[in-house]
């Protein structure tokens, strides 16, 4: 019986006193002072396939392009934000990403203490004053959402698309349905665009999946061929949906493709925010001294087609082409008013 | 080795040295080595998970594995390697503190409060909502009015399934259950709608910020310290809670009708009264964590406020015995794990997770003791089974 005991705890040790002996071996090497970088997520996981991946993998762009020496720091709770900002602020990082709205106060307030770092916010609209080294990376949602739409439209054959989106009490979401609305509305006018916001609130509005497939074969029973899924989970239900009935998926904010693999057979593509390249852009503007703070507006657009590649045709890409070039230079606008 | 002298037969009872080994074999001896087996098997997942690009890395032969001990050495140094380490472990700690405290109450009177998460939140919307939207009462009494009034709220939401338990027998962990979705989605709704901040320029669903008059003051002004009264608060209501349960008539009604509740009928206590008591005080010091939150840290309220920790509070009474003076420790425990874990992700970046399912783990060892004493050999002690609940038809 002792000896059993002995045995279990002797494991155990030796488990953990192995890589002790090990650690023993490693050198310090001498080296000078890099550029580093450090991402503080919201509440929520670096791998989540949205904004905290989206904005790590613009990070780890700096690392591969850049030289940035990286890391990052999970948020498990709000009380959490300043702590954590502080820990790669107080080791003297360069720059400092911190992802969602959610973050933007702590984010200001550790700019303000910490003048010597630049701060990128993603989704953090700025308001005045301006701190110098406060970036607020925000996107226009309405030119996404009007980029799909107007997809939505160019491959509709029944005249009949539909949105299926998150709670409105959240004005992105609102700013995501207006817009596919006006971009299908760009392109045919007469066409029928079938919208519905989830009416749970915050509180179902983003992580219902079901309701989210249901909506999706309702519009498809009223004849909606191509369906716009944008709102978290729910979002991503509709899009599932679809691909049971083979019918026409759009994602949303990120390429779903790769966050959605059962919707790939029927996603014809992504209303992206291009979160990845908007924080790469500003980490290389601190490494160049560039970094201007503010309000950065990053790109919208959409997500490539994949598998439905040959499905699209020709004068489909480049009607697309042409909206995005407009809605980049001004000469096409969304018409969405939502604050 | 002095686990084996711990296994062998303790000498008769004789002296204070002896009885208070007793006392520690007996109370806190399955703690202490759920803790330390916890550690342990964290320390191999730290080695299977940690092998993240980036992390540091130890090389085995020919494996390369996370590293536990900058881990638990980063866990250490973030939870108390500074005084705004400890500062913050202590805000982290203080509504688990509370926390556990209501559900331990709960324990004590019989009943399983699974609804402290519910009752937190219904404290800190009435607390955050007396906190912004009363205006001119001076500083002390504002406050003291804004955290009775999460007192209160958590009161009534734990006393609801307390009176429908005595007036229907309904089971408490049912309806404390109900009752967190109802305040879940009720608190969704208001923050989202009528209470939110009309900031125009704030796309999250939060309340705008409480008046200055309703602040719970730091506990060292002038620093960047986010210590508040609140943590002093807590140490004093564990004290308080100890007092009313073994020091008051009310108290021991309580604990009599949780060791069992026929015995005390024919006692003559007022069962059904003592229930609905039990899960209102209970709630109460739930809603007290909620106003606390709310008035001595964050000043807001706002969706995804709680992380749990009704639902870690569960695992901290169990861990902390349901007495207060357990409570503590572990609630510190607790809360040193949470704070300390950003600076173990700095160091290593090892998954996050890591710091929940160690705390699952030592629930698990806690709840199970015949784990821990099978792994350690050890015998039984005398009060091994702790009546928590009492089953459906009570």
């Amino acid at each position: 019986m002792r000896r059993n005991k002995g045995i279990v705890l002797g494991l155990l040790l030796v488990i953990l006193l192995l890589p002790l002996l090990a650690a023993c071996g490693g050198a310090a090497k001498p080296e000078e002072k890099p550029f580093r970088v450090g991402l503080v997520t919201d509440v929520g996981r670096i791998n989540d396939k949205s904004f905290n991946q989206s904005a790590w993998e613009g990070v780890k762009k700096a690392e591969a392009e850049l030289g940035a020496e990286v890391k990052y720091i999970e948020t498990t709770d709000a009380k959490d934000y300043m702590k954590n900002i502080e820990t790669f602020a107080k080791e003297g990082y360069d720059v400092i990403v911190t992802v969602g709205f959610a973050l933007g106060e702590a984010t200001r307030e550790a700019g303000q203490k910490y003048p010597n770092v630049k701060f990128i916010g993603v989704d953090q609209f700025q308001p005045d004053p301006v701190i110098d080294n406060v970036a607020g990376l925000i996107f226009e949602e309405d030119k996404a959402g009007f980029l799909a739409g107007a997809l939505a439209a160019l491959m509709s054959k029944s005249g009949v698309v539909g949105a299926v989106l998150g709670t409105d009490v959240v004005p992105p979401v609102v700013r995501f349905g207006e817009g596919f609305k006006n971009g299908a509305k760009y392109i045919n006018p007469d066409i029928k665009v079938l919208i519905a916001y989830h009416p749970g609130g915050l509180a179902k509005g983003f992580i219902d999946p079901e309701w989210g497939k249901q909506t999706a074969f309702s519009m498809i029973d009223q004849g909606a061929d191509v369906i716009f899924g944008a709102g978290g989970q729910t979002g991503n239900g509709a899009l599932i949906g679809c691909a049971e009935r083979g019918v026409l998926a759009i994602g949303v904010d990120t390429d779903q493709y790769y966050t959605v693999p059962e919707a790939k057979s029927v996603l014809l593509s992504s209303a992206m925010k291009l979160i990845t390249p908007g924080v790469f852009n500003l980490i290389k503007e601190a490494k160049e001294g560039t970094f201007k703070g503010g309000n950065r507006i990053g790109e919208v657009g959409l997500a490539p087609f994949h598998d439905l590649e040959d499905q699209v045709p020709q004068e489909v890409k480049d009607k697309l082409k042409e909206i995005d070039k407009g809605l980049r230079d001004g000469t096409i606008q969304t018409g969405v008013q939502v604050p | 080795m002095a686990d084996t002298t711990l296994s062998t037969a303790p000498p008769a009872p004789r002296g204070r040295g002896v009885r208070l080994l007793q006392w520690v074999r007996e109370q806190l001896l399955v703690p202490l080595l759920a803790i330390l087996t916890a550690f342990l098997v964290g320390g191999v997942l730290i080695m299977v998970t940690g092998n993240q690009p980036g992390a540091a890395t130890l090389r085995i032969g020919p494996w390369t594995v996370g590293n536990p001990f900058l881990a638990y050495l980063g866990l250490l140094e973030g939870a108390f390697g500074s005084w705004e380490a400890i500062s913050e472990t202590l805000v982290w700690s203080t509504p688990y503190i509370f926390a556990g405290l209501a559900v331990a109450l709960g324990f004590q009177g019989g009943l399983f409060n699974i609804g402290a998460e519910g009752q937190i939140t219904a404290g800190a919307l009435v607390s955050v909502y007396i906190g912004y939207a009363l205006h001119g009462l001076p500083w002390p009494l504002h406050m003291l009015l804004a955290v009775a009034g999460g007192v209160l709220a958590g009161a009534v939401w734990g006393g609801i399934p307390g009176w429908l338990k005595a007036r229907t027998g309904g089971h408490e962990v049912i309806n404390t259950i109900m009752m967190n979705y109802l305040i879940l989605f009720a608190s969704n709704y208001l923050l989202a709608g009528p209470m939110k901040d009309p900031n125009p320029n704030i796309a999250v669903a939060q309340t705008p910020k409480i008046l200055p008059s309703a602040r719970i003051p730091r506990l060292i002004p002038g620093t960047d310290l986010r210590l508040h009264w609140g943590v002093v608060l807590a140490f004093v209501t564990a004290f308080l809670v100890y007092w009313f349960l073994w020091k008051t008539p009310l108290g021991f009604e309580i604990r009599a009708t949780g060791a069992n509740r026929e015995a005390a009928r024919y006692a003559g206590i007022r069962v059904n009264r003592i229930l609905v008591l039990t899960m209102a005080l209970s709630g109460a010091l739930a809603g007290l964590a909620g106003a606390v939150e709310v008035t001595g840290l964050h000043y807001y309220h706002t969706l995804g406020f709680s992380v749990g920790y009704g639902f870690d509070s569960i695992a901290i009474a169990l861990l902390g015995r349901s007495h207060p003076f357990g409570i503590i420790p572990a609630a510190i425990l607790f809360g040193a794990l949470r704070n300390g874990a950003s600076r173990m992700q700095f160091l290593t970046q090892v998954p996050i997770d890591i710091i929940s399912v160690f705390q699952a783990l030592v629930l698990a060892f806690v709840a199970a003791p015949v784990i821990v004493r099978k792994l350690y050999r050890l015998k039984a002690a005398r009060e091994e089974r702790m009546t928590l609940t009492q089953g459906w038809g009570g």
